[in-house]
């Protein structure tokens, strides 16, 4: 051991020309101060410090100087575990850039192991539009048909948790994925310019009605919407699960297909998928060819309720209903991988509708994170359940969130608990305020 | 096998045995000081605490007991035995509005506490800057500080009382002894993990103050605002805090999250707070910044609300975190000298670096005259390291050389175990170890630490060759 106060030289590179060697300066940033562990989910819920941002980015310390092998099990055990929430970069004074670190890291390591085969059959399915659309068409079948909300109700809490997060997507509107909207002009501008929707995989299969309220919305405060074809999945489930190459491909092929939109503003209303956009820039930053393009097509990104906010958004008028308790939880990537803390609460203000009330520890990550909770469900299970005691405590009748994985991940919990509350997009909440003005008063 | 015996009390997952696993339990937040533990055990309850106590003991296993591993001294390294980690008893066992006082396990974080109590309209005055981390049975092995501590008292000063488990395996409960015989909480607390390990603790809370003032004076020279900080003092007021932050550690905290809009270019800013009943409050934010500019200060400015004033106080208490923005490496000292030598001993500092060719950056606590010399540097360069080395330990000696002493906050843990020796005789050492003896006489607890190893272990392989050996005395448990 070294008892004098200097660290001594780092052993030579173990992993030279790996991703996570190139990334190594955001390692260097990391003085162990500790900041980071509140803010970590898996650390509170699991009480083990490998468990938490200090811990992680040592092992990553440790799998560059070679102390530590890819293959040890404690590697993966504990990288694995990892939600991705970046809390941890909100909290850290040194600027440590951990999602960039986690994802080089997973990358490094997909050569040495490859992800559970439920991670990669999603992860292939993803990434092929057909393959991914005829699922999600399947997977509404089963939730119209009142099949997912009878499965999560019969099977044993184990396994229930998938089909309870399909049951909590339900809308009762109709409206048909994959088509084209009468809200969507190809011509026209408005007077805040003009506007596409990045329409997502699931947001699109799935939250097919809140697509439909976004683009509403949108009008509504002054943007001209077009419609932009061939785009695909963000890739973001790609990149964080390490498979850096599948994410470049869907990037190039969404760059491709916004530059011939012309829209001026990429709108997103999934935070997660926004987080991933406004990283192409970093994402293909060694691709000469596309390095300038991928940072002009970032630039353009935007989520729904930051364009919303810069509007005021245009108020709903006043109610004459009683108010709807609604509190709002924050997805990860919108607070902490892109800093949007107030534009969601403008919004959901703007909805005459809703009373907001205080949830407490909103910051904390709901266990969602892309596909880990299919992956990782007990970890996932033990993140949220602090989560869903702060809801039943709030008093709220909806949990307003702007992502979709955190849609399912706190629906489907309050499903299995039995619970009236619902799990809610707040752009979807001032869509229902405007369609209710002048009607009911 | 040991590992085995605690596994059937805590859990096979809360053992930890295999190197990797142990790698982030080898250091506290001064990551410079490293040392591998045997093993790692991680009690959930009380009684699994005190049961993991009775092993170690009946095995005489020496032990290491750690909170969230947010020290600056390396007291919380376990050299080859055993690391206790207390994060997991993290309940709030009782309040006691009446009493103004709240009973913690020794894991909860020391601003849960605070905001846990909040909506009675109390807190925990302790408020180290890591306070969003650390924890209270931490803050009670170091009789931690906090910029607060200027006037509201450190630590000890609002521990009422504690059980603790003593390295045997006995449980008793500590308090002040007010008339009632030794004030042996007095010795607990601050005993760097060497004389137990707390079960519980009731601390006294304190009303949120009615109303606070926060101000941010900015000079163009630090040797200003160590006088500002003296006149501020000399003029018989009582900050509720009074922070020093120059340049370089500035720059680094305007680079974070945490970018608190002090200006860039001041050679240094004083942060000054005045808290209390809203009659008289106003008078002493004006008298303080009337003796801030005639110390010439450029500028003067109050936080205008709760948000700003937040702002103001998440960049002084995030800025040891920021030092990773100015070089990979980092060390940190915890001098206290007499006030009236603080800018003298600023230029000394600055001297001293000038002359190693490394950077010092400044962030203390100026009230009390609580130096935090902060040295970032690149461990990999090992010429430089060797220089880092030199000048804090000039630092240090120019510290006890006007009359200061080694650590106001931090604890001597391994990290000022060198310079104990040039601050205390070796009777003083000596009566140090007899201390500790009492509580735990074969010293297995925090094995190493606090009194070096020349005068504590020495000692203990040869104890007829001591001047004067006394028994070293059992303390009866209460009832």
């Amino acid at each position: 051991m070294t008892h004098d106060a200097l660290v001594p030289p780092a052993a030579p590179c173990a992993l030279p020309g790996s991703p996570l060697a190139e990334a190594r300066d955001g390692l260097d940033r990391c003085v162990h101060c500790g900041f980071c562990l509140p803010a970590c989910p898996t650390y509170l819920a699991l009480e083990d410090e490998n468990d938490s941002p200090r811990g992680r980015l040592l092992l990553m310390g440790a799998l560059l100087d070679g102390t530590v092998a890819p293959d040890d099990p404690i590697v993966g055990t504990h990288l694995d575990r990892c939600l991705g929430c970046r809390g941890c970069e909100t909290a850290c004074p040194s600027g440590v850039p951990y999602g960039q670190l986690l994802e080089a890291t997973r990358a490094t390591l997909a050569t040495h192991r490859p992800l559970p085969r439920i991670g990669r059959v999603l992860l292939w399915g993803f990434a092929r539009t057909w393959v991914l659309r005829s699922a999600l068409v399947m997977a509404r079948v089963v939730r119209d048909l009142g099949i997912a909300r009878v499965l999560a109700r019969t099977l044993p809490a184990r396994i229930a948790m998938p089909f309870a997060m399909l049951a909590s997507t339900a809308r009762p509107s109709t409206a048909r994925p994959f088509t084209a909207r009468a809200s969507v002009a190809t011509d026209g501008v408005g007077s805040r310019g003009t506007a596409s929707l990045l329409t997502g995989c699931v947001m699109e299969g799935l939250f097919t009605e809140v697509n439909r309220a976004t683009e509403r919305t949108l009008t509504r405060n002054g943007w001209a919407m077009r419609a932009t074809a061939g785009q695909h999945c963000c890739g973001a489930l790609h990149a964080h699960a390490g498979d850096l190459e599948a994410a470049r491909t869907l990037a190039r092929a969404n760059i491709a297909a916004f530059e011939a939109s012309g829209a001026e503003t990429i709108v997103l209303n999934s935070a997660g998928c926004g987080a991933m956009c406004k990283e192409y820039g970093h994402l293909l930053a060694a691709d000469p060819a596309w390095a300038a393009r991928a940072s002009r097509f970032a630039a353009r990104v935007r989520d729904v309720s930051e364009v919303l906010a810069e509007a005021g958004p245009v108020p709903a008028s006043t109610s004459a209903a009683a108010p709807l308790p609604v509190a709002y939880d924050a997805p990860c990537h919108l607070q902490h991988a892109q800093r949007i803390v107030d534009p969601p609460l403008a919004v959901l203000r703007a909805a005459s509708q809703i009373q907001l009330v205080p949830l407490a520890d909103s910051d904390q990550c709901c266990g969602s994170a892309g596909i880990f909770n299919l992956i990782q469900p007990d970890v996932a299970t033990r993140v949220l359940a602090p989560k869903l005691a702060q809801i039943a405590a709030s008093g709220a009748q909806v949990v307003a969130t702007g992502n979709p994985g955190c849609l399912m991940q706190i629906g489907g919990g309050l499903v299995l608990a039995g619970s009236d509350v619902t799990a809610r997009h707040p752009v979807e909440l001032l869509d229902e305020a405007y369609g209710a003005e002048g009607r009911g008063r | 096998m040991l590992a085995a015996a605690l596994e059937r009390i805590v859990g096979v997952s809360h053992v930890l045995t295999r190197p990797p696993a142990l790698l982030v339990y080898r250091s506290d937040g001064l990551p410079g000081h490293r040392a591998l533990p045997s093993l790692a055990v991680f009690p959930g309850t009380r009684d699994e605490v005190i049961r993991v106590m009775r092993v170690l003991a009946e095995t005489g296993t020496p032990f290491v007991a750690r909170g969230a591993g947010t020290g600056l001294s390396g007291g919380a390294l376990a050299d080859g035995v055993v690391l206790l980690g207390l994060h997991r008893l993290k309940g709030i066992l009782a309040l006691d509005l009446d009493a103004r006082t709240a009973t913690v396990e020794p894991g909860v974080v020391n601003a849960t506490l605070s905001r846990a109590v909040a909506p009675h309209g109390l807190h925990y005055a302790p408020d180290p800057s890591s306070q969003s981390a650390c924890t209270i049975g931490g803050n009670i092995a170091e009789n931690a500080g906090g910029p607060h501590c200027l006037k509201y008292g450190v630590t000890l000063d609002h521990v009422v009382r504690a059980t603790v488990v003593l390295p045997d395996g006995e449980v008793m409960t500590l308090d002040r002894g007010e008339g009632t015989g030794y004030d042996l909480l007095g010795a607990f607390v601050g005993s760097e993990g060497c004389f137990g390990v707390v079960l519980d603790v009731t601390v006294r809370l304190t009303p949120i103050p009615e109303a606070v003032i926060t101000l941010l004076a900015d000079f163009t020279a630090v040797r200003a605002a160590a006088d500002a900080t003296s006149r501020i003092i000399a003029a018989g007021i009582l900050p509720a805090a009074l922070e020093l932050m120059d340049q370089a550690t500035i720059e680094a905290v305007e680079s974070s999250v945490y970018a608190a809009g002090y200006p860039r270019d001041a050679a240094a800013v004083l942060l000054a707070e005045v808290d209390g009943a809203v009659a008289g409050l106003e008078e002493d934010a004006v008298a303080i910044e009337r003796l801030c500019r005639e110390a010439g200060a450029r500028a003067v400015r109050v936080a205008r609300d709760a948000t700003e004033r937040a702002r103001l106080w998440q960049g002084r208490k995030k800025a040891f975190g920021a030092m990773g923005r100015v070089a990979p490496h980092l060390v940190v000292q915890d001098a206290v000298v007499p006030r009236t030598r603080l800018a003298d001993l600023l230029e000394e500092i600055q001297a001293i670096g000038a002359r190693h060719q490394i950077r010092v950056c400044n962030v203390f606590h100026a009230g009390d005259g609580n130096l935090h010399p902060n040295i970032p540097y690149d461990a990999e360069d090992p010429e430089a390291s060797a220089r880092v080395a030199q000048a804090m330990s000039e630092i240090m000696h120019r510290c006890i050389a006007v009359g200061g002493t080694i650590t106001g906050e931090h604890g001597v843990g391994l990290d000022k175990l060198d310079y104990m020796p040039s601050l205390f005789s070796g009777e003083t050492l000596d009566a140090m170890c007899t201390l500790r003896d009492v509580f735990d006489p074969a010293r297995r607890a925090n094995p190493g630490k606090v009194v070096p190893v020349r005068s504590c272990r020495e000692w203990l392989v040869a104890p007829a060759a001591r001047p004067t050996a006394p028994t070293p005395a059992r303390l009866e448990a209460r009832p």
